[in-house]
């Protein structure tokens, strides 16, 4: 299929997701309760101090929308998706027709990725400016900088969910992989609790993992807490790390294509 | 009332039989769920090593809120989530009309032919939480205040059995009401954190409307003899009524949505 066909599958999913406007209102209103009981949270940790290890409220008011409702988007869909296919036998389908399964998922998915943003992130972000406040970038670099790592961080989150869905083709579930990956970013990504404010050695081995790439460093970039060489750097080995996860995905995706086992029928 | 009760054995003993029939997928589920709630409860616990306490708990404090949290909700989601999530689907498909004419309580039917033992894995790792945190905090315990935390614990598990049926409810009339599960969950994951750090008109919320305060905080606030905000010397009995009253509002509907149930179509 001509590479041009893939932009329509986005469009379709974000199309899709207009019809159901009531998941939208809940979803916002959800991200809204979830945000504020974030900020609540790091209010009450602080606890009046002005800052901690060199961070303050506003900055960590900012990172909790940022590693949250932007960079932590809702994965689980694309593990849904592949269970679903693989359980349903509806993958058959797909290998049947002229098409790449992951790049249409890749897609589908962005599609989902991008109504989400318009509908939910941007309003919710704007209530959160309006009433708490947020910080800009800390500088024209970092806050240019923000957007290739918020692409890393959103394909690093994909690939990692798309592996985790592969693998249903084995497991014939993808239930218990989408609870397994959810630990994993709770306690990697940053998610929850930025790396600065680990212990030293957690925060060293969780900084080379890919899941830093997530949330944690995208969201330090903008508050500009890499320099200009680190933030090179970390790019760099973001990229790194995409590589390694989008060849582990086609690997995998070239064994679950002859390992395919359709029940029923 | 009675030949409803009488097959709920072997409502459950079938439910049971087929989830079996999985049994390394059954075993697989319980690990990632009861992981991945360990990983989140790390996660807070690494918080706190580094703020010391969070609006006033520390976190054997938090343990023990936590592992209330994770119980009881365990407890009434397993008589109601999965079972009231679907019925959005059943409406749509025309299912939910062979249900209402079966020779039971449609209701009991629902709970127990969908019995969640997907649980366990929750359950497990809420009381091994809960059996560290009750050494460490400082209550002195007695039969009474014992008596108070158990039957605390049954509360909340029916004011969560009692919001979800309602939410699974409302789809016999609107025909979609997952999206309102969205709404629980957000609130559910604020019943985790003491309440007393949020802002006002929220704790109202928590209280009232969306009444998850009482899921985990004011049962153990209570407990551990820390104040409650709106509620200061009631929270004690109001926590042992918000079970009862939640599920007589929640039966109330039921029977409401039921009796103005159409089916979703032609």
């Amino acid at each position: 299929m001509r590479a041009a066909a893939y932009p329509a599958f986005a469009l379709t999913a974000f199309q899709s997701r207009l019809v159901y406007r009531n998941q939208v209102w809940a979803s916002a209103f959800g991200d809204l309760v979830s945000i504020f009981a974030r900020i609540a949270i790091w209010t009450a940790a602080f606890a009046g101090a002005t800052q901690v290890d060199g961070i303050t409220l506003p900055e960590m008011v900012t990172y909790a929308l940022l590693s949250g409702p932007l960079l932590y988007w809702e994965y689980s869909r694309v593990l849904y998706d592949v269970g679903d296919a693989v359980r349903t036998g509806d993958v058959a389908v797909f290998l049947l027709k002229p098409l790449h399964y992951p790049s249409y998922l890749l897609s589908t998915h962005f599609g989902h990725f991008a109504f989400e943003c318009v509908a939910i992130v941007v309003p919710v972000a704007l209530i959160v400016g309006f009433t708490v406040g947020l910080l800009p970038p800390a500088s024209l670099f970092h806050g240019l900088m923000f957007f290739p790592y918020w692409a890393v961080s959103w394909l690093i989150l994909f690939t990692l969910a798309c592996l985790c869905g592969l693998l249903a083709f084995w497991l014939l579930t993808a239930f218990s992989l989408e609870w397994l990956l959810m630990a994993i970013m709770s306690l990697f990504s940053g998610a929850i609790i930025p790396l600065w404010f680990l212990p030293t050695p957690l925060a060293t081995i969780f900084g080379y993992l890919p899941f830093a790439w997530i949330s944690y460093y995208p969201a330090a970039v903008y508050l500009g807490k890499l320099d200009p060489t680190a933030t090179w750097l970390h790019l760099g080995i973001g990229l790194l790390w995409l590589g390694l996860l989008t060849a582990a995905v086609l690997a995998l995706w070239g064994k679950a294509r002859t390992r395919l086992v359709v029940q029923g029928g | 009332m009675s030949r409803s009760l009488a097959v709920v054995p072997h409502l459950v003993r079938m439910y049971v039989s087929t989830r079996m029939e999985y049994r390394g997928a059954m075993l697989l589920a319980w690990f990632a769920q009861a992981l991945s709630y360990a990983a989140t409860y790390t996660a807070i616990a690494l918080l706190l090593l580094r703020f010391g306490n969070l609006g006033g708990w520390t976190w054997s404090e938090m343990a023990l809120l936590l592992s209330f949290h994770l119980l009881a909700y365990s407890l009434g989601a397993s008589l109601s989530f999965t079972q009231f999530r679907d019925i959005e689907e059943k409406v749509r498909l025309g299912t939910f009309d062979a249900v209402l004419i079966k020779p039971v309580s449609p209701w009991v039917y629902l709970v127990f032919s969908g019995l969640n033992i997907g649980y366990v894995g929750h359950i497990i790792l809420a009381v091994g939480l809960m059996a560290w945190s009750v050494t460490q905090v400082g209550v002195n315990w007695s039969i009474l205040s014992a008596l108070y935390f158990v039957a605390g614990l049954l509360s909340a598990a029916m004011v969560t059995a009692a919001i979800m049926t309602m939410i699974g409810a409302t789809a016999l009339v609107w025909v979609r009401s997952k999206h309102l599960f969205s709404i629980f969950f957000g609130f559910w994951e604020l019943a985790r954190y003491p309440l007393n750090i949020f802002p006002v008109p929220l704790q109202i919320l928590m209280l009232t409307i969306a009444p998850l305060g009482f899921l985990a905080f004011v049962p153990v606030a209570v407990t551990l003899g820390k104040p409650v905000p709106l509620l200061g010397d009631w929270a004690g009995p109001a926590s042992l009524l918000a079970g009862p009253l939640a599920v007589l509002l929640g039966a109330l509907h039921w029977r409401h949505c039921i009796q103005n149930y159409q089916g979703a179509g032609g």
